[in-house]
């Protein structure tokens, strides 16, 4: 359990003002009335679509506090666990038929009864539907059902799928919604409030301004929240968000990073998911070979040199203060956990000889390349973008242009917002070096996939004959060792590419108001990087 | 009736927080506008605890926020003199031809007025800026686009009583082509009225810019417009309060000034005209 | 007069189909909603899906006529990025709070500038005078993103006294509504104080002095009561900067009015929404000004004929 101090006087430098304005504020009768204890404020960055039809969303879960999926995390390891409405799984030897057992004390909110197999077949075909726009969806689709009875069901699989737990917990893109209210409400049913089972149950949505969930009472799990009431705001203005914390409007903030030491330093608390939610890296556009739709030699990263040089052209020390107050890990590889598949504990060992801070050698480099005369175009753009959960992005542009002027590089800033940038990438055009992020840090082989080979079509950064036979080799792998060993050679192989600008990993962390909220335990695990939210221990009455 | 006395103050204020440092960036900022000191990150002015080096401070890359507002300057006047040329003879342009030429040319004219008041520039900033990605000229584009109707609508109101009187006639009878009776009878009238509202607009632009800028669609980072320093440093309102503060007053006298001059000159020149 | 209004109306129209084009144009030019739907890993086979689920492989010309079409009859689509309701569905639900603050922002631009715009008339060069122009002038110097959230900090983290931002009682709405209605305080005063000027130079309150009529009755009866004319037919103007300048406003105070959604539909390409919005926001303008102009040409005949 994460735990903070309890503080006693904070925010010195408006002591002043309040103690002035409190009489008045008395005497005009419109001070806002103190939220009750049990009542618990959440500020957060929007989502990026506001809707209950959670597979009509990119997967930008909002409804975390109500809907449950098949499989949960562990609060503190974020390892796949059976905590939600499954008791047991198993798999047979090639990884396609997974069978799941559900709990038979599973039940929906109100009174849409306990959870069968049937309301898992009704959510794998909304899920999987036509209008589903979810991330991941490939790892859910194309399965068929095979219901044993009403507690019991396989998926049959088309293929080998060993990370198939993924699309249940951490990505989680598959929610349990209840078949019967479907049947009895249809999908206005849903639109207003969907029964779930989660430890909350939803009440209100209010657009462009928050969701409401209730506690409920005697939750089927057996434990049920401290806290009755979940008032999730999204705000998306950090300079207001912060002062919604310190005018004592919400308990819990989700702060950019920037901004945490004005709440420290007014006595709140920053906690952190247990484990690492995010990787971010900046990505070379385009590293292809001959052939590959794409491919552009005039690029001046298609020399490896220039790309060791804009590595070692970083003092990521400093990045890590600037980018995130200090707490954040230096990333090593774009994809690599320690927790996760074909973890090379030994490119960590060689990281500072490789990529470490050293602008002498990057001039070094430039000066073998030719730089800049032996470039077309030697000009580097940089694209400066927000995203909902990444406010460091502009300042990681600024910083990397700091840096890169340094050792000679030329660049350039181009704002873009994070809909172009994906335009661009999808038209394979993307002839820039753009931030990314891996969030929630998905299973290694499917990263890699995903992002440094075809299998990523169209928003891939890696595509050569060497990086295609060893995805399709770790692909076609269902020896977990044998996965292991290549999904190692294939971190080797990027790391050595250098393939892109490996930044961070990060927690995920809000800002918490001591004298309302003790603690609140979650692993990081999830694509919005908060969960267990019955777990949120506020200051008892 | 009109005050005639030179408004001192505003002037003054106009030249030390605008044009001056706008000629003379180069010469009396103390550092690169560009250039970061990451170990002098967020320092504090010279009379908040912070040293001489950086009179007013730095920001979160440690740049000097005295040597990037003096920069800034440059920007604001490039932005409102370029677009306030451009902006005002556009709709000048438009409104003396439909004053003048009425009909089909008046009837349409006064259409484009219509829709560009009717649609929201800053969505259509908005839009802009994702369709050609935020730039210089986007924004001077959408500042054109601001401003243009306005003009336009001015002057073909007073060209249209201006061409029913006897000069114009007389000159008609003289035989004048249309367009010497333009420039050389009807353009000096007007011209007062141009001016003014070119003043007075002025400080709008300088607004805008800001707007855009926190909207994310103004002048791109790093360059130190002054809108883009005040949104980028509005966050740290509590511990870096100088970011944002030092930029903010300079928009504040700048655009005061320039109301305040521009209220002068219409009272001199034309205190007719109720334009805002 | 009926002839007057129906050309006035019939212009409105045809700017108004203008826009049409105008708002489709460029809401496909911002590049395709499926660039913002689809998340970054999503599949070719994903892409072409969802293209032809909303009907984008269809050519431009053949978009339009069906947008066109719809629109007519108020129905602009289904929302793109609020899933599951109608884009006018979403603008008439947040259109109220836009409204709402907006009425406020109106109300208190006109509660501090006509008395202010008169009193810095009456008394012209006096000190009253410069302190009226130097704070109307003020309010339409500072940006109105800044000079929010210096109203947060001074009056809701400092002081305690309101809400910082969201959505609630009046308590909730007094700081956008001050941020909005700085600008428009300053230009009202203006054109209120200018107007006096030259009524009270009229022969006709000049021979109501000579009468003996009371200070006051000079000033508000006589003189107010004919100048307050200009800034009535400024109302077409201040009603569309108020929801132009709620877009930034809300904006910074977390208000789900109109103009939050607008910048929200923009960054999602949520066409219909976008579409929707930007032409209510088009319609209420144009309305407005045929509204006044009528007003006016009623008032002042001479404008019917002119």
């Amino acid at each position: 359990m994460t735990r903070i101090s309890t503080s006693t006087e904070r925010n010195p430098s408006f002591r002043w003002l309040r103690a002035g304005g409190l009489a008045a504020a008395l005497a005009l009768g419109i001070a806002a009335p103190p939220a009750e204890a049990r009542d618990v404020t959440i500020v957060l960055d929007p989502p990026s679509a506001e809707t209950n039809r959670f597979w009509e969303t990119s997967g930008d879960n909002n409804l975390g506090p109500a809907m449950q999926t098949l499989l949960g995390n562990d609060p503190v390891t974020g390892e796949i666990d059976t905590s939600t409405v499954a008791h047991t799984w198993e798999v047979n030897e090639d990884f396609t038929s997974w069978t799941f057992h559900l709990r038979p004390e599973a039940e929906f909110h109100g009174d849409w009864g306990p959870v069968t197999t049937a309301d898992i077949v009704h959510s794998y075909q909304l899920h999987t539907s036509n209008d589903s726009i979810l991330t991941g969806l490939t790892l859910l689709r194309g399965a068929e059902l095979e219901v044993l009875d009403d507690h019991t069901l396989t998926f049959h699989l088309p293929e080998p799928r060993p990370n198939f737990l993924f699309a249940h917990a951490g990505r989680g893109i598959m929610l349990i919604y209840s078949k019967a209210q479907y049947e009895a409400e249809g999908i206005e049913g849903y639109d207003a409030a969907p029964a779930g089972t989660g430890h909350f149950r939803l009440t209100e949505r209010r657009i462009g301004e928050g969701v409401t969930f209730e506690a409920v009472e005697d939750h089927w799990s057996g434990e049920t929240s401290a806290v009755s009431t979940l008032d999730i705001r999204y705000v998306a203005e950090p300079a207001t968000k912060l002062a919604m914390l310190l005018a004592g409007e919400a308990d819990i903030v989700a702060l950019p990073r920037e901004l945490q030491s004005e709440a420290t330093e007014a006595d709140y608390a920053i906690l952190s998911s247990t484990n690492a939610a995010m990787q971010t890296a900046f990505m070379f556009g385009n590293i292809y070979e001959e052939g590959v739709e794409g491919y552009n030699p005039e690029l001046p990263w298609m020399d490896i040199r220039l790309r060791e040089a804009m590595n070692r052209a970083i003092d990521r020390d400093v990045l890590m203060e600037v980018l995130y107050d200090g707490r954040a890990e230096k990333l090593v590889r774009f994809m690599m956990d320690p927790r996760g598949e074909g973890y090379a504990p030994e490119l960590a060992e060689r990281f500072d000889e490789d990529y470490g801070y050293d602008p002498e050698r990057a001039r070094e480099l430039l000066g073998e390349a030719g730089y800049p005369e032996a470039f077309a175009d030697p000009v580097i753009p940089i694209i400066s973008t927000t995203l909902g959960g990444n406010p460091e992005f502009p300042v990681l542009a600024e910083l990397l242009q700091v840096f890169f002027d340094e050792v000679g590089l030329q660049t350039e800033i181009r704002e873009m917002d994070w809909g172009t940038l994906g335009g661009m990438s999808r038209a394979r055009t993307a002839f820039v070096l753009r931030p990314m992020r891996n969030a929630p840090i998905r299973p290694s082989v499917q990263g890699l996939s995903i992002f440094y080979s075809s299998a990523g079509n169209p928003i891939n950064f890696v595509e050569t004959a060497q990086m295609e036979e060893l995805a399709t080799a770790m692909n076609a792998s269902i020896d977990p060792e044998e996965r292991g060993e290549i999904a190692r050679d294939a971190f080797t192989y990027l790391y050595e590419l250098y393939a892109d600008i490996p930044v961070a990993s990060v927690g995920y962390e809000v800002a918490v108001d001591p004298d309302t909220i003790v603690g609140w335990t979650y692993p990081g695990a999830t694509a919005i990087g908060l969960s267990h939210w019955h777990l949120i221990e506020p200051v008892a009455e | 009736m009109a005050s005639s006395r030179l408004p001192v103050i505003p002037l003054a204020l106009l030249v030390l927080v605008l044009l001056g440092p706008a000629l003379l960036a180069d010469l009396i900022a103390p550092h690169d506008p560009y250039q970061s000191h990451l170990r002098n990150r967020l320092q504090p002015p010279v009379f908040a605890g912070g040293g001489w080096e950086f009179i007013l401070g730095t920001d979160r890359l440690g740049r000097c926020i005295l040597s990037r507002i003096l920069h800034g300057a440059r920007y604001a006047v490039a932005i409102s003199a370029v677009g306030i040329v451009l902006g005002a003879a556009l709709g000048s342009a438009l409104g003396l031809l439909a004053g003048y030429a009425r009909g089909w040319t008046d009837a349409v004219v006064m259409r484009l007025v219509d829709i560009s008041f009717a649609l929201p520039s800053v969505l259509l900033a908005l839009a802009l800026a994702v369709v050609f990605g935020p730039s210089f000229s986007a924004v001077l584009a959408v500042i054109v686009f601001v401003l243009w109707a306005s003009f336009a609508r001015q002057v073909r109101g007073e060209v249209l009583s201006l061409r029913e009187r006897d000069f114009v006639a007389r000159a008609r009878v003289a035989g004048a082509s249309h367009l010497r009776i333009l420039s050389r009878h009807i353009l000096p009238n007007v011209a007062n009225t141009i001016t003014v509202m070119a003043t007075l607009q002025l400080g709008v632009i300088i607004l805008l810019e800001a707007t855009l800028s926190f909207l994310g669609i103004g002048v791109p980072r790093p360059t130190p417009t002054w809108g883009l320093l005040v949104a980028d440093g509005r966050q740290f309102v509590v511990s870096a309060w100088w970011i944002s503060f030092f930029p903010g007053l300079a928009i504040l006298l700048s655009v005061l000034s320039i109301n305040l001059l521009g209220d002068w000159l219409r009272d001199r020149l034309d205190p007719r005209l109720q334009q805002v | 007069m009926t002839r007057f209004a129906l050309l006035r109306l019939v212009q409105s129209l045809v700017s108004l189909f203008a826009i049409t084009v105008i708002v489709f144009g460029l809401s496909h030019a911002t590049g395709s909603p499926i660039d913002t739907m689809l998340p970054d890993d999503a599949t070719t086979e994903q892409i072409a899906a969802l293209s032809r689920n909303l009907g984008l492989d269809e050519p431009l010309w053949r978009q339009y006529l069906v947008f066109l079409g719809n629109a007519l009859q108020g129905d602009f689509g289904m929302s793109l990025k609020w899933r599951g309701q109608s884009a006018m569905g979403v603008v008439l639900d947040r259109l109220p709070a836009t409204l709402r603050l907006g009425g406020l922002a109106l109300l208190i631009s006109i509660a501090v500038a006509i008395p202010a715009g008169v009193v810095s008339a009456v008394r012209r060069g006096t000190w009253a005078d410069h302190l009226v122009r130097g704070f109307a002038l003020f309010g339409q110097s500072i940006p109105a993103f800044w000079l929010g959230i210096v109203l947060i900090w001074i009056f809701a983290v400092g002081l305690g006294w309101l809400p910082t931002s969201g959505h609630g009682g009046l308590a909730h709405m007094i700081l956008p509504a001050i941020s909005i209605a700085a600008f428009q305080i300053a230009a009202l005063t203006r054109l209120t104080r200018s107007a006096m000027l030259e009524v009270l130079d009229t022969e006709y309150v000049k021979l109501a002095r000579i009468k003996g009529a009371s200070e006051t009755a000079v000033v508000w009866r006589h003189a107010f009561a004919n100048a307050a004319i200009v800034p009535l037919t400024y109302f077409g103007v201040l009603a569309g900067s108020v929801l132009t300048g709620s877009i930034v406003v809300e904006t910074v105070f977390g208000w789900p009015g109109a103009g939050w959604l607008a910048i929200e539909a923009i960054r999602a390409r949520d066409f219909p929404v976008i579409q929707a919005v930007v032409m209510f926001f088009a319609l209420a303008f144009l309305l407005a000004n045929v509204l006044v102009d009528l007003l006016y040409a009623w008032v002042d005949p001479r404008v019917r004929h002119g």
